[in-house]
């Protein structure tokens, strides 16, 4: 059996795991770190000039076999199993929680707090955006406090989101740029500068959108860290006699009967919020028959995100649509519940949208529309008008019955169960929905008063949880947690979960950023006891 | 001697320009079904983008077929996820789809484009109604050629700014300060199509 002996062995290779091992190799040079991924490496940045061409032509996936066929969850929301990560082609959407986030029990009777000071947690933000060289204006929102200002400033809002800037503040809500992670006007971190190709969500091809693909590239080079790609941990190895972690049991794509033993003398796991609890059930043994780290009962349990709320809208002013489609307007007035008042909690966003304005090919009465006849309806309902997309990501506090659990229908070419993610609200949360949905209709029509706009059809919720979270939470108390707030499991000391899966509740905008934050939190600790 | 006189203008339009200017493989499309659709782009993509324009939108609708792969993963989606794959190039039908088009235009009397506009309006009518084209696809799918080639122009960047008649670049490189402002319209003759079937 090959073994692979570190000092750290990263299983996942996120985000999260990017992030936690930059910091980690800048605190302890020398660390000798291994990062274990089950997707393969896609370093061909020179070829995502095509692969965005494609994209857009042909509807061609740019990720090349970032998946695995036998090892897909139900419930989850990505496909994606490749280093890098969903990041790879995530927006770049770099929102703060806000402190109501982490006090939720205390302040409104709610869910549960967070295990760690809103301060603390600042400070982490300030160095997830600089390493994620965020670009971003202060919040209009005073309680949107910062202790540092944003590396870059906000991207520029094109015309359109100019003209839906001053539509929608109208409302009386404050709006302002989505902070986004990318770089705007000039190469950084070997990445280059935004050409506003605007397929940030699938693939950019100058690099200016984060990906972590580039921070691999750059720790391998600099011999920071130890890539094992395409290669998947079926299960954690406890101690004979004691509760510590001393292996992992890793199996390569073009060897699956072959058992690589990953021996370390801490574990960290970055999978993210469905295969990190995936892999503690896994990894039951007599000692823990219910999995690693789960004496509490709770792997897998409290997995969270936020639904959302959609809708268009129709207004008045002119827009022309495809200046910025992924560039958006935020708004936190609704990030804070006032005291006596029904609990309600969402950000509020605006993108420009094309919705029914695409050509057509018949008139509304049935005739072809050949050339210029086609051109000339479509322009009689392109340029009256604008079309507005809105959203909400509203409170979602899950019940601890909404579980990640090992689906015994579902099996990977090992007969390893898969898992399968069955969110749930929790009592007080699915009481609300009604009046959540109707608060968040209100606030859409306050905004489309102005400009004799009016909302298309009737806002709808979402279909899934987008931000997903949860599954290994942290807590100070191990009867009701599985990890302290730096993401160290309860039940074995040299074992940490890092980034989405500790997080108690999925707050009401973008997780990313937080995911990082805890992390790079993690990687402090871990730097303390290494 | 006005049908004659508009195949000499062609003749001599053909001369000019050749008809296969992006190499296809054999199986795809002769120059002959090249001629008959460079012959219906003039009726159904915009007049405003001239003769050299809707060429030019035949030559990118051509180079996309045939650079069209097969089983490829599209993008999975986020949110609820599945693995679909390209499926068959949608080009084998077209010369079929060409050459009974072609033939329909002949049974009344003359080329497709030559045909009068309620003529020509009728037979692609009749087309799209027998392969169960009812809107333009999202890409071209293979059930009509002629559908194909609309929806591989009028879904561009490119028909986009035709459409609002400002230079938008939608997908296309672009400097941010560029897109800060009011879009520049485009040249003139863009911005005024004269319907040209009636």
């Amino acid at each position: 059996m090959p073994v692979h002996e570190s000092d750290v062995c990263v299983i996942g290779g996120g985000i999260t795991a990017a992030m936690l091992i930059e910091r980690l190799a800048e605190l302890k040079p020398g660390l000798r770190i291994t990062a274990v991924e089950a997707g393969r490496s896609i370093f061909d940045r020179e070829n995502r000039g095509t692969y965005h061409r494609r994209a857009i032509e042909y509807g061609e996936h740019p990720w090349h076999d970032d998946y695995i066929d036998d090892q897909q969850a139900k419930g989850m929301i990505s496909m994606t199993m490749a280093v890098g990560g969903q990041a790879l082609h995530w927006g770049g959407a770099c929102n703060r929680f806000s402190e109501e986030d982490l006090r939720l029990k205390s302040m409104y009777g709610l869910a549960s707090d967070w295990p760690l000071e809103w301060n603390e947690l600042e400070t982490y933000y300030v160095d997830a955006e600089r390493r994620l060289h965020v670009a971003g204006d202060p919040s209009p929102y005073q309680e949107d406090r910062r202790s540092a200002p944003y590396p870059q400033p906000a991207m520029p809002l094109s015309y359109n989101l100019q003209v839906l800037k001053n539509w929608a503040e109208q409302s009386g809500m404050k709006f302002s740029p989505l902070p986004l992670s990318r770089n705007i006007d000039k190469p950084h971190g070997g990445r280059g500068a935004c050409g506003l190709y605007d397929t940030c969500g699938d693939v950019c091809p100058t690099g200016a959108r984060y990906s972590p693909d580039y921070t691999y590239q750059q720790l391998i080079a600099a011999n920071k860290v130890t890539l094992h790609d395409r290669m998947l941990v079926r299960k954690l190895v406890l101690a004979d006699g004691n509760d510590a972690i001393v292996g992992a049991h890793g199996y390569h794509q073009d060897r699956p009967n072959e058992v690589t033993e990953y021996r370390a003398r801490w574990f960290v796991l970055a999978s993210g919020q469905c295969w990190s609890p995936h892999l503690l059930l896994l990894s039951a043994t007599s000692r823990f028959p219910n999995g690693l780290a789960n004496r509490s009962g709770l792997v897998g349990r409290y997995m969270n995100g936020h639904k959302f709320i959609s809708a268009q809208a129709m207004i008045d002013e002119e827009t022309f649509p495809g200046q910025n489609m992924t560039h958006s307007l935020i708004s936190r007035e609704y990030f804070r519940c006032a005291a006596g008042k029904p609990f309600v909690r969402h950000d509020t966003r605006v993108w420009e949208s094309a919705a029914g304005k695409e050509p057509r090919l018949r008139s509304g009465d049935g005739r072809l529309l050949l050339g210029d006849e086609l051109l000339t309806e479509w322009r009689s309902r392109a340029l009256k008008g604008s079309s507005v997309r809105l959203r909400a990501y509203y409170d979602s506090h899950p019940s601890a019955d909404s579980r990640l659990t090992l689906d015994p229908s579902s099996k990977n070419r090992y007969g390893d169960p898969m898992p399968k993610i069955e969110r749930q609200l929790d009592a007080a949360a699915l009481a609300r929905e009604g009046a959540t949905m109707d608060h968040v209709t209100a606030v859409f029509e306050r905004m489309t008063r102005a400009s004799s706009g009016r909302l298309v059809s009737k806002p709808v919720n979402s279909s899934y949880w987008d931000h997903p979270a949860g599954g290994c939470r942290m807590g100070a108390d191990p009867a009701t947690s599985v990890c302290d707030s730096y993401g160290r499991t309860h039940d074995h000391e040299n074992l940490f979960v890092i980034g989405a899966p500790t997080l108690p509740t999925g707050g009401v905008t973008n997780g990313t950023l937080t995911f990082v934050a805890v992390s790079l939190r993690s990687a402090d600790r871990l730097a303390q006891l290494t | 001697m006005k049908r004659r006189h508009a195949l000499k203008t062609l003749a001599t339009a053909a001369a000019a320009l050749p008809l296969l200017r992006v190499p296809l493989e054999a199986q795809q499309l002769s120059s002959d079904h090249v001629f008959v659709l460079r012959d219906v782009a003039a009726t159904v993509l915009p007049s405003a983008i001239g003769r050299k324009g809707q060429d030019e939108a035949v030559d990118d609708f051509l180079r996309w077929i045939r650079d069209y792969k097969e089983g490829v993963p599209l993008s999975h989606g986020y949110g609820e996820p599945r693995l679909v794959k390209t499926g068959p190039s949608p080009a084998p039908g077209y010369a079929d789809q060409l050459a009974s088009l072609q033939a329909a235009a002949k049974a009344r009397g003359s080329r497709f484009g030559a045909l009068p506009p309620a003529d020509r309006r009728a037979l692609l009518d009749e087309a799209f109604k027998a392969a169960d084209v009812r809107a333009l696809p999202g890409r071209p799918d293979g059930k009509h050629v002629v559908a194909d080639l609309m929806a591989h122009y009028f879904r561009s960047s490119a028909a986009n700014d035709l459409c609002y008649n400002a230079r938008i670049g939608r997908n296309t490189y672009r400097a941010i300060r560029v897109t800060t402002v009011r879009p520049q319209p485009l040249a003139a003759p863009a911005a005024g199509p004269k319907p040209q079937v009636r």
